[in-house]
């Protein structure tokens, strides 16, 4: 290992490309170039000088797809390729001072949740890697050609954890701005800035000249040192030749310098002659000094977030005075947790705040499930909130972004407990003005409090524009010259400390009538005392248009165009207009005379808003196994006939299923109000086999039978027979729906159906499917084909009844 | 441009008359996905030779059975192209089944439609390319005896992973899911068309077409 680590205070050259020089000296498309390190060392030996020579002060050896996926075919360890790659670069680099760098690169498969590759087996796949290329000497390591910044977190922590290697991350983006999985160039540089890498950059995919904005977006995001790694221009489409030669390359590449980019190299289609050219330019100089943005930052992969004005937290998933979703939680039911996650994001939230506590909830494994289902499906950055630190770190361990964690407080031993998790994971951190003490009266003692958690934080290197405060608001009924303090500390905060701030306003109110009103009237007070981060609940129009109307007031909402959208339908309420009005005095629903609607026509028709609230309604007088029986079942057949008889079609169907759906979630609420017993008319299971990751033909049965009442266990695509066998032992399931779409995975589903078989009380099984006929049912031993979606309800009726 | 309403609608099973709204919205569906997302595609020539096994692309890859010999003959060169929604379409299409499943089917349909718009787009650029030669028609692994195994090898020849995002799965799936592999011939003389018919497609055991009697027109 080199005596000196790389030094970043001079402009540093790497390589070119490894690949393309390769091929154009003799390696076949298709092969496996990672075996040349075995099989044509000279070759190699050869590329390495040639770089050295060329002005790299960094070569990467040949290590690039060297993982267990891909050299699973070859036959090779990971750790023997490693080994002698690392040997050969080591060799050619002997007394010249270059380092060598162990190169990772993608796994060749995508994670979940679009693919199917949990992260921990990731983390594990690169773990081996990077402990194979520490043993051998790697004087650095580079992550390289990612797509999918979930894969880099994987790699960089792998590496991190396991060897004391500095890291250099590299990702790939399209010219949109965004790579494959819709990654942008800000999330990317903030989420591995936080986790600690090295230097950050991008390489492939684009020449210097597309790749140059792109750059110059990613100086002003981080303060690491920044890699501009481009191709050789596009390659042609018909021969795959690259269009740029070399001196166009490095006069393009090296202004980059000028924007701050201090690492330089070359990816796809250049070889040692492009590195030369910009080795002559750029080796040796001095960086440039750059400005970097520090405004404060969260993220998802597409959904980067500057908090540059007020940002709404949605406070809905938190089970604390929600039967409905307390019993959620019991159930494992994470279905109803993202239907609130969506519901939030429609109403207009910038961040969501994920709350699981609950007794009888084992938070740090349900916290981190819970990420990872709500990163499936909202795009939105979140805010953990929890006190307990494991399921903190095993939350923020599995997000894929930038979080914020709510949070700590003025009391040392959280602050000690805590504080490690959110600089490792480079998250941000919610601070409570309170402390053992309690929360303290006055304005300036809640300040004073702020100001320690800051430079606790600042002292475990915490930026400072990763510090939030909440001021705490208090119940203004029970402490009425408290409301006073809190914005007074608010505004302190916000002024002399330049930080983001925090308030849940919504417990201004409790014990008044009327609350709406008072809570509207503290949020706007708190925004003008310098609220950027209100917790509310989103779905309460009237905060929502006010934090829309500040928006205008405050110049953020640039030419009031958020605010003329929003608004773009406003008319002034007028009596007798709408089409349902629910009447307080008379408790019954009023119905415009043009339309009048039942609850059998809401759902028919797939009026999901309409179809609710006849529901609730409804529910006044009659029971909700009646509404069940004697409208929504009558109704839900009534479409399925219709289809049956090719007069109503699927997307009409599925729509009058989620109508009912809606139905559904009222009754049950209605019932967990009550804390009745559920009215689900019997439990199945359904999957898509293993090896299939098409699943709308399943989801479609899934959302139909649902809304027939049967409890849907919902395994997922892809899933392994004997994950399917486990849930019908553990839950005593009679009923397995099977669904494969492609003749490749026939095979799994055969598998399956055998295995459930063999089960001491095997279930019914019923396949369907694009290319699964009733012979081939009938052949591998299911019980039913299902041709569709209205066909499985039939079958559910007959075995569940 | 845009996708093909009528092929839209019988992804979606719609037989006989279409219900005005139901048109409206797979119109609407169309349209926006039109203006909002661009198919990406890939393509690449390769000179081929025709051996007794089957068509040798120059690279390595033999073409085997009936279909690509009857497909290539008469053509010096194969172009394989891949052509995908990428994955912004995939995160439309679920966050959209989670709020509304009907919009979804609707959605999804569109998306099959205008991948196969994005090959037309392709086909167009590489006639071009090509002119005054002739293109044979498009075929994919998986049409009649040409095996899904070749998967693998046109996406690695294309480079599909780091050009255009697309994984493999062992069951030779493709993430993202509106992804198409198609090869064409290239050939000094006009070409016939030569797939057509039920004779050459997967589905033909369960087509609901083929039950009522017609066809999809593949």
């Amino acid at each position: 290992m080199s005596s000196e680590p790389l030094d970043f205070n001079k402009v540093v050259i790497l390589d070119g490309a490894m690949g393309t020089v390769l091929q154009s000296r003799g390696l076949k498309p298709g092969g496996v170039p990672e075996l040349l390190n075995l099989e044509q060392p000279e070759l190699l030996r050869g590329v390495y000088h040639d770089y050295i020579a060329a002005g790299s002060d960094v070569i990467y050896a040949n290590t690039f797809g060297a993982n267990a996926l891909k050299l699973a075919r070859t036959g090779k360890s990971v750790g023997k390729i490693v080994s002698a790659a690392i040997a050969l670069a080591k060799d050619a680099a002997a007394g010249t001072g270059v380092r060598v760098a162990l190169d990772i690169g993608p796994l060749g498969e995508l994670l979940e949740p679009m693919g199917t590759l949990p992260f921990e087996r990731a983390y594990e796949l690169f773990r081996e890697i990077a402990l194979a290329g520490a043993a051998a000497g790697a004087d650095l390591a580079v992550i390289e050609t990612m797509t999918d910044l979930y894969e880099a977190k994987a790699a960089l922590l792998a590496v991190k954890e396991n060897t004391g290697l500095p890291v250099l991350v590299t990702m790939s983006f399209e010219a949109s701005g965004r790579t494959f999985t819709g990654c942008t160039v800000a999330s990317m540089a903030h989420t591995l800035t936080g986790l600690g890498a090295d230097a950050i950059g991008l390489n492939c995919s684009l020449g210097p000249d597309k790749l140059a904005p792109l750059m110059r977006e990613l100086c002003e995001h981080t303060p690491l040192p920044v890699i501009a790694k481009p191709n050789a221009g596009l390659p042609d489409p018909v021969d795959g030749h690259y269009d740029m030669d070399a001196q166009s390359f490095a006069q393009i590449l090296a202004p980059l310098a000028d924007a701050g980019v201090s690492v330089f190299g070359g990816c796809c289609g250049t070889s040692p002659d492009y590195v030369r050219g910009v080795a002559e330019r750029l080796k040796g100089r001095t960086p440039v000094k750059r400005t970097v943005r520090r405004e404060g930052f969260v993220c998802t992969p597409v959904r980067p977030l500057p908090l540059t004005g007020v940002r709404v937290i949605g406070e809905r998933i938190n089970p604390t005075g929600k039967k409905r979703f307390q019993q959620a939680l019991l159930d494992n039911d994470l279905d109803y947790i993202l239907d609130v996650a969506v519901a939030q994001e429609d109403a207009g939230a910038d961040i969501l705040d994920v709350n699981v506590g609950y007794p009888g909830v084992d938070e740090v494994s349900m916290l981190p499930r819970v990420v990872e289902a709500l990163q499936g499906t909202v795009p939105l950055p979140l805010m953990l909130d929890s006190s307990n630190a494991k399921a903190l770190e095993a939350a923020l361990r599995v997000y894929n972004g930038k979080a914020v964690v709510n949070s700590v407080n003025g009391d040392t031993e959280v602050l000690e407990r805590v504080l490690p998790i959110i600089r490792k994971y480079g998250a941000a951190v919610v601070g409570l003005t309170l402390d053992k003490g309690g929360v303290p009266q006055t304005a300036e003692q809640r300040f004073a409090i702020a100001k320690c958690i800051l430079d606790a934080a600042l002292s475990y290197g915490i930026p400072r524009e990763d510090v939030w405060i909440d001021c705490l608001t208090l119940t203004v009924s029970a402490q009425q010259e408290q409301a006073r303090e809190t914005l007074r500390a608010l505004r302190m905060v916000r002024e002399e400390l330049g930080l983001q701030t925090v308030l849940g306003v919504s417990n201004i109110s409790f014990g008044l009538p009327n609350r709406p009103l008072v809570t509207r009237t503290f949020l706007i007070e708190a925004l003008h005392a310098g609220l950027t981060l209100p917790i509310l609940n989103p779905n309460q129009t009237e905060l929502m248009d006010a934090i829309a109307a500040f928006r205008v007031l405050s110049g953020e909402d640039e030419a009031c165009r958020a605010y003329v959208e929003r608004f773009a339908d406003y008319e002034p309420p007028k009596a007798g207009t709408s089409v349902i009005v629910s009447s307080a005095k008379s408790g019954k629903t009023e119905k415009s005379a043009s339309a009048p609607l039942t609850l059998d026509e809401a759902v028919v028709r797939g009026l999901k808003t309409e179809a609710a609230a006849l529901a609730r309604e409804a529910l006044q007088n009659e029971s909700e196994l009646a509404l069940v029986d004697d409208h929504l079942i009558p109704a839900l057949d009534r479409v399925g006939e219709g289809y049956e008889a090719g007069k109503v079609f699927l997307p009409q169907l599925l729509s009058a299923a989620q109508a009912a759906q809606a139905v559904f979630e009222v009754i049950r609420a209605s019932l967990a109000e009550k804390g009745g017993a559920s009215v689900k008319r019997g439990a199945l299971v359904v999957a898509t086999v293993r090896g299939d990751v098409h699943d709308i033909g399943k989801n479609i049965v899934k959302t139909v039978l649902e809304n027939y009442g049967y409890d849907v266990l919902d395994l997922g695509r892809d899933v392994a027979p004997e994950m399917i066998v486990d849930a019908v032992r553990e839950k005593g399931i009679r009923l397995v729906g099977l669904s494969a779409l492609m003749t490749t995975t026939l095979g799994a589903m055969e598998e399956t159906v055998k295995r459930l078989r063999a089960l001491p009380q095997p279930p019914k099984v019923f396949v369907g499917g694009a290319v699964v006929t009733p012979e081939y049912a009938r052949r591998i031993g299911a019980d039913y084909y299902a041709k569709d979606a209205k066909a499985s309800v039939e079958v559910a009726r007959e075995v569940l009844q | 441009m845009r996708a093909d309403i009528d092929e839209i609608l019988r992804y979606l099973r719609v037989r006989g008359e279409t219900p005005a709204d139901l048109r409206e919205r797979v119109e609407r569906t169309a349209d926006e996905l039109a203006e909002t997302l661009r198919p990406q595609y890939v393509y690449r020539a390769f000179p081929l030779t025709h051996q007794p096994d089957g068509i040798l692309l120059s690279g390595g890859a033999m073409l085997p059975g009936a279909l690509a010999e009857k497909m290539l003959r008469g053509c010096d060169t194969a172009v394989l192209l891949c052509c995908t929604l990428g994955l912004d379409f995939e995160r439309r299409l679920r966050a959209l089944e989670r709020r509304d499943m009907g919009a979804a089917v609707i959605l999804d349909a569109c998306g099959s439609a205008w991948v196969e718009t994005g090959c037309d787009m392709a086909e167009a650029e590489i006639a071009e390319r090509f002119a005054p030669r002739f293109l044979t028609d498009r075929f994919s692994p998986g049409y009649g005896d040409l095996p899904l195994s070749l998967q693998p090898f046109v996406l690695a020849a294309l480079d599909a992973e780091r050009r255009l995002g697309i994984h493999l799965s062992e069951s030779f799936l493709m993430t993202p899911a509106k992804s198409v592999t198609a090869i064409l011939g290239v050939a000094d003389e006009p070409q016939p068309a030569r797939v057509r018919g039920c004779g050459y497609c997967a589905m033909k055991q369960t087509c609901e077409y083929r039950k009522g009697g017609t066809s999809c027109v593949v």
